[in-house]
């Protein structure tokens, strides 16, 4: 089949595609069972691993028999502690903070710190078999006392967990003002309202699991790994040094992904094992992760307590915001590390005017699995500090908090502004998005009735995306590239093959960037196929997709890339044609030269191309732009959430009732796929907000949610309406004018739940410091409010339930 | 994971899953509809010799409604039970209960039998088996004995239920005059887990209390009869129910012991008692009249 | 504690219309059997503790988790998996809807969510009795549930899907 058959689907529309709401191209083949995902691959004939896991928070482990193991002959490798150790290095970390000096992840150490820490592997020709001969090696852990939680780690003579971090402190750094020149303008500001936050430690619970597929081919010695990952040139790289091998004797390859949402962006420990394993008995081994090990094992998002003070005048100006913030790293300090922490400080400020902010970032160890990315980190825990700062405010001053907002919210003419920790903010209208999401708050608050009390609230936050400029990642010292790469092919019957190192994760990129490169070429979206996640095709990414860069980075280099190659193909046509490059139009699939009233097939000119024919330049033959794009800035989408709760005072239950978001990302490629992106980010905001939470037991550190009966997501029926509107402020800064939105939906979600509900029952707001909002936290507020009410401490609060 | 290997057999007759029960000896782990015993299988935490499935056994499964009581057989799937008309005529407060377990999928291979033998102490149909003095009859080869509800339960995930008896059927007298009404606070999330429920029955007289029928599931642990407040809400009637209701709450939760987990503690439960309680009240002395 | 061995027992069954005979372990579960023993991979497993319903197939018309069934006893029924819900080549109606309404973002809920509105359609349940009784009983991490209602709305209403 060539492009020029009419079926391909040439059409009026065709190159026309920025902006429109297309399927997904994955979709027909993922509705129809057709999906690739890891467990998916033909096994036939691979063993299969278990991860053996500490069962106490921390120890030492004292003895690692396999021999009962091994002795049927079912189990055909145990690794442990020495095996691992003889043959692993550690993985490093990239991002790190000021007095880490804990900057790696050991596989073979034999202290245990966290209960699901991998201590060892078994390998068997079954999963079953493999889980009944783990059972058989004899483990032996002598208990260490465990830190478990900030403030067990923080205490006077908490148990330390690594000899070159005293106190548990991984480190301390410092964004913004002085912290004694905060303190002093906090001290002569006429109110500051001072408040303690929390945000729980999330799973990121993907539908699927990690998994992966290794194997090691002896005589050649590569290391091919077909892995859940959202980041497989990292993943590469870290298992070379990991397995100390060449990082040319690695490829990763991304089959289909169920879903990531940060959880999958660096190499586990347990991953690393099951390479090892391949490399061991040079054989395919396979490891799927199962549920209960996802939820207690997998790195984990969030974790983070605040101080936090608001300081204003008495016209309700903004003087000051200053943030002390408490990061649990658990067990170790992993890829991103402290980075979620850090990011809390630098985004504090959020679309507001400081004259003053900063924030003191302090990075702990605990007992407990090691935390790291979740979907818009660090963004949305600084939402929670600031918006819930700001409700609390108005209502202690008697604002209107859509007005102490707007107040304070920098204008269009103020932009680009840089914030007082260095975030330069390009473009938008911050107040008009707002002023929209509380006109939609006006037209959809309801009535309080009975017992069921209800409130409306808006919230405004900025979201970091394309992130980021590689200089930047230099200064900050973190070691990470910044920069995207990717490349247009013409092959030789005019079809377009696009690479790029982005990763599809269910976000619906490898559409996006087909329509980009459609649009651009002026091709119809069904010749283009986009081929991401395999190392030995795919540029160099490192960061990949995560951080909302996806389409800003990728599809700014492939607005460069095929721009160019459209130019190349008018080139080449106008060349057989005999014509002007400038009078060449491509119609269809026909190049048309009107004046000469010639015409030429865009697969035709492909073709002449890869030959050489007509080639202007003899050094540029193969139909192939290559453009490496660093970004010159961070571009920043913004928004305005609203939200519309009712609290049931007899169960404590919060139900969000309708949802809406007034969204600014600059120029959408797809509005479905990014009203996708928004919908899907505020429903895990809603988690956050009120259900999940991965708790540990105090005393013995035992994660407590281990399955979805005690993980709790968001299901359909907690589930309100969302309605999404857009703005358009092109990027000045990203090809194309696209800006990021992968995280907006998630990050002021909880804050403007939190502020509904402190709107529906005021005389708890105070309260509302803490999430998830689940019923017993609303219910221990409301009792003890009733308590004080009762003793004729609180007037005004009354006996809600009549 | 997987589950621990096993002996799946799988009985044909009543009399053949009987017959393999006796003598005990090997554990066996009857199977019904599998939705509370295979996740725990899955997860290694129960570890059966063997696997008796039931499922074959249609003679355990049915509805029969007399003028005294009805005889729902263990094998009975609660959306069959949900949707059983002469049920639903005779005792609506047992489809009502049953349509308030998880969601549909699982209501489809969910049994009865099954549910009241896995003994959750949440569990909403034991809260309203307790409250209506359901009797349970469980067979053994060449013999057979009933248990009252109330004395079958004697722990979390603990039954009077022996090693070789099997529960075959279940009989809900029907008492008249009483009405009944099951309301829970369920917990969120996909499976629908019940903090607290409360199944409650009453008998008017000229508008008042004549005599009260109450059980919660999720205070205790086991499903409880609530005396206390039986006797706390005989002679109230609707233009009472207001002022009250409060100490008949209180009756009830002085009468539970509720548990404290990760999803609440003791004393929140306490309150959601009160809440779920005040509303079947209110719904059988005002609207239901 | 040496490892027992475990028997294997050959099941015959109908998965699709198509017959099956294959050998089953007495603990293998349908989930696996249909994944890795015939190599039906479009049923996904998710948890294995019958939450999230990634795995929900039909059986003899009935939703079953599959990972709450044992293979054995999936023995002479008739089993129906999103791979057999295409007709003649082309995507049912439903499918095509959850294309067309962005009702899947990775994928990985979605065929157990297919076969759940499978059995909602043919039960004859409401659009939102679809929504309240049964996709409640299905986990998605990524659409927040918005695409798949609108796929509902659109199927239900049955209209023609668009090209």
């Amino acid at each position: 089949m060539t492009a020029s058959d009419a079926g391909r689907g040439a059409g009026p529309d065709a190159g026309r595609m920025i902006g429109r709401a297309v399927p997904r191209v994955h979709a027909p083949r993922l509705v129809r069972g057709q999906g690739h995902f890891v467990d998916d691959i033909d096994d036939a004939g691979a063993l299969h691993a278990v991860v053996l896991r500490s069962r106490v928070a921390h120890g030492r482990i004292t003895r690692f028999d396999p021999a009962a193991a091994l002795a049927g002959g079912e189990a055909l490798l145990v690794l442990g502690p020495d095996e691992i150790e003889r043959f692993t290095d550690p993985i490093p970390t990239a991002w790190r903070i000021p007095g880490q000096l804990t900057g790696t992840v050991a596989l073979g150490d034999r202290t245990v710190r966290y209960v699901g820490q991998p201590i060892g592997l078994v390998v068997a020709r079954s999963r079953a078999l493999a889980e009944d001969v783990a059972e058989l090696v004899a483990v032996d852990i002598d208990p260490l006392p465990a830190a478990i939680g900030l403030a067990a780690a923080l205490a006077p003579d908490a148990p330390r967990l690594h000899p070159e971090a005293p106190d548990n402190i991984g480190g301390r750094i410092h964004f913004g003002d002085d912290p004694a020149a905060l303190d002093a303008v906090l001290a002569a500001a006429p109110h500051v309202v001072e408040r303690e936050f929390a945000v729980q430690r999330i799973n990121h619970s993907p539908m699927e699991p990690r998994g992966l597929l290794a194997e090691w081919i002896p005589a050649t010695g590569r290391l091919t790994v077909h892995s859940s990952t959202q980041s497989p040139h990292a993943v590469r790289q870290e298992l070379a040094t990991a397995l100390r091998l060449r990082v040319d004797h690695v490829r990763v390859v991304t089959p289909d992904v169920g879903g990531s949402f940060g959880g999958k962006v660096t190499l586990y420990v347990d991953e690393a094992l099951v390479c090892l394993a391949a490399v061991r008995l040079g054989r395919r081994v396979k490891w799927i992760e199962d549920r209960t090990e996802n939820l207690s094992s997998s790195y984990q998002g969030r974790g983070q307590r605040a101080r936090a003070r608001l300081a204003l005048d008495a016209d309700g100006r903004f003087l000051a915001l200053a943030a002390e913030i408490t990061g649990d790293l658990g067990a170790f300090a992993i890829q991103a590390g402290s980075g979620p922490f850090q990011v809390t400080g630098l985004a504090l400020e959020g679309p507001y005017r400081f004259p003053h902010a900063g924030a003191t970032i302090t990075a702990v160890h605990t007992n407990t699995v090691p935390t790291g990315a979740y979907r818009g980190y660090g963004m949305q825990e600084a939402a929670w500090i600031r918006e819930r700062l700001i409700d609390e405010a108005a209502r202690e001053l008697g604002h209107d908090p859509v007005r102490l907002r707007l107040h304070n919210l920098l204008g269009p003419d103020e932009l680009p502004y840089t914030t007082r920790t260095g975030l330069t903010y390009d473009s938008g209208d911050y107040p008009a998005a707002l002023r929209r999401a509380a006109e939609l708050a006006r037209e959809r608050a309801r009535e309080s009735t009975g017992t069921v009390r209800r409130g409306v609230a808006v919230t405004a936050s900025v979201e970091i995306t394309g992130f980021a400029p590689s200089a930047l990642l230099e200064l900050f010292r973190i070691d990470w590239a910044g920069w995207e790469s990717a490349r247009v092919r013409v092959n030789q019957d005019g079809t377009v093959t696009v690479f790029a190192g982005v990763i599809p994760v269910g976000q619906g990129i490898e559409t996006t960037l087909a329509q980009i490169v459609a649009d651009r070429l002026g091709v119809p979206l069904d010749w283009v196929a986009v081929e991401l996640g395999d190392t030995a095709t795919a540029p160099y990414s490192d960061l990949t997709s995560q951080a909302s860069r996806s389409v800003t980075l990728a599809g700014g280099a492939l607005v460069r890339a095929a721009g160019r190659m459209r130019e190349r193909m008018h080139a080449l046509a106008a060349a057989h044609l005999g014509a002007p490059p400038d009078e060449v139009v491509l119609d269809g699939a026909q190049f048309r030269w009107p004046a000469g009233n010639a015409t030429t097939g865009w697969s035709e000119v492909a073709a002449r191309g890869w030959r050489g024919w007509g080639r202007p330049d003899p050094d540029r033959i193969r139909l192939e732009e290559s453009v490496d794009f660093d970004p010159p800035a961070i571009t920043y989408s913004y928004s305005a959430h609203g939200a519309a709760v009712a609290v049931d005072l007899e169960t404590a239950e919060v139900t969000v009732e309708d949802y809406w978001t007034v969204n600014d990302s600059g120029v959408l490629v797809n509005p479905a796929i990014a009203d996708g992106q928004i919908v899907g980010g505020v429903v895990q905001g809603l988690g956050i907000a009120l259900v999940e939470e991965a708790v540990h037991d105090p005393a013995t550190g035992r994660p407590l949610a281990t399955g979805f009966t005690d993980y709790v997501l968001p299901v359909c029926a907690d589930v309100p309406p969302v309605t999404v509107e857009h703005r358009c402020t092109p990027s000045t800064v990203i090809p194309g004018g696209f800006k990021g939105l992968g995280e907006g939906g998630v990050i002021p979600a909880p804050a403007t739940v939190a502020g509904a509900v402190a709107a529906a029952v005021p005389h708890i707001a105070h309260r509302l410091t803490a999430t998830p909002l689940k019923p017993e936290r609303i219910w221990a507020a409301l009792s003890e409010a009733k308590e004080l009410s009762e003793a004729g401490e609180l007037p005004g609060a009354g006996d809600d339930r009549g | 994971m997987k589950p621990a290997p096993f002996e799946y057999r799988a009985a044909g007759t009543l009399d053949e899953a009987l017959a393999l029960l006796d003598p005990p000896g090997r554990s066996i782990a009857p199977l019904a509809g599998g939705q509370s015993l295979v996740p725990l299988l899955n997860l290694r935490r129960v570890r059966p010799a063997v696997v008796l499935d039931l499922n074959r056994l249609t003679e355990l499964a049915g509805v029969e409604v007399t003028d005294t009581a009805v005889l729902v057989g263990a094998m009975t799937r609660l959306h069959d039970l949900e949707r059983h008309e002469g049920l639903r005529a005779a005792l609506p407060v047992v489809p009502q209960t049953a349509a308030r377990v998880a969601h549909r999928q699982i209501r489809h291979r969910a049994t009865l039998g099954g549910s009241l033998c896995h003994a959750d102490p949440a569990a909403q149909l034991a809260a309203t088996a307790v409250a209506l003095g359901a009797t349970l009859r469980l067979r053994r080869a060449g013999g057979e004995r009933t248990v009252p509800a109330a004395e079958f339960f004697t722990g979390p995930h603990r039954t009077a239920r022996r090693p070789d008896e099997l529960l075959t059927a279940v009989s809900f007298p029907r008492r008249p005059g009483f009405r009944y009404r099951f309301e829970a606070v369920t917990r969120r999330g996909g499976a629908g887990f019940p903090l607290v429920g409360v199944c409650v029955g009453v008998r008017l007289e000229a508008g008042a209390v004549a005599e009260a029928r109450i059980a919660a599931c999720g205070v205790a642990d086991r499903p409880l009869r609530l005396t206390g407040a039986e006797r706390a809400l005989a002679g109230y009637g609707a233009a009472a129910a207001d002022g009250a209701l409060g100490e008949i709450a209180d009756a009830a939760v002085a009468g539970s012991r509720p548990p404290s987990d990760l999803h609440g503690s003791a004393e929140f439960r306490g309150d959601l008692l009160r809440a779920v309680l005040r509303r079947a009240a209110v719904h059988l002395l005002t609207e239901g009249s | 504690m040496p490892i027992e061995p475990t028997s294997s027992t050959p099941i015959s069954l109908s998965v699709n219309g198509a017959a099956h005979t294959a050998e089953a372990e007495d603990r293998t579960l349908l989930s696996d059997f249909l994944r890795h023993g015939l190599g039906l991979t479009g049923t996904h497993v998710a948890c294995e503790q019958g939450v999230c319903g990634a795995c929900t197939v039909l059986v003899d018309g009935e939703p079953v988790r599959s990972c709450l069934m044992l293979a054995r006893q999936a023995d002479g029924c008739r089993v129906e998996t999103v791979e057999g819900l295409a007709e003649d080549g082309r995507p049912a109606p439903l499918q095509q809807a959850m294309t067309d309404e962005h009702g899947l973002q990775c994928g990985f809920c979605t065929p157990g969510v297919l076969m759940g509105l499978t059995y909602a359609h043919r039960a004859g349940l409401s659009a939102d009795q679809a929504v309240t009784e049964v996709l409640r009983g299905h986990l998605c991490r990524c659409t927040g549930y918005a695409g798949i209602r609108a796929a509902v709305e659109r199927h239900w209403q049955g209209e023609e899907a668009t090209a």
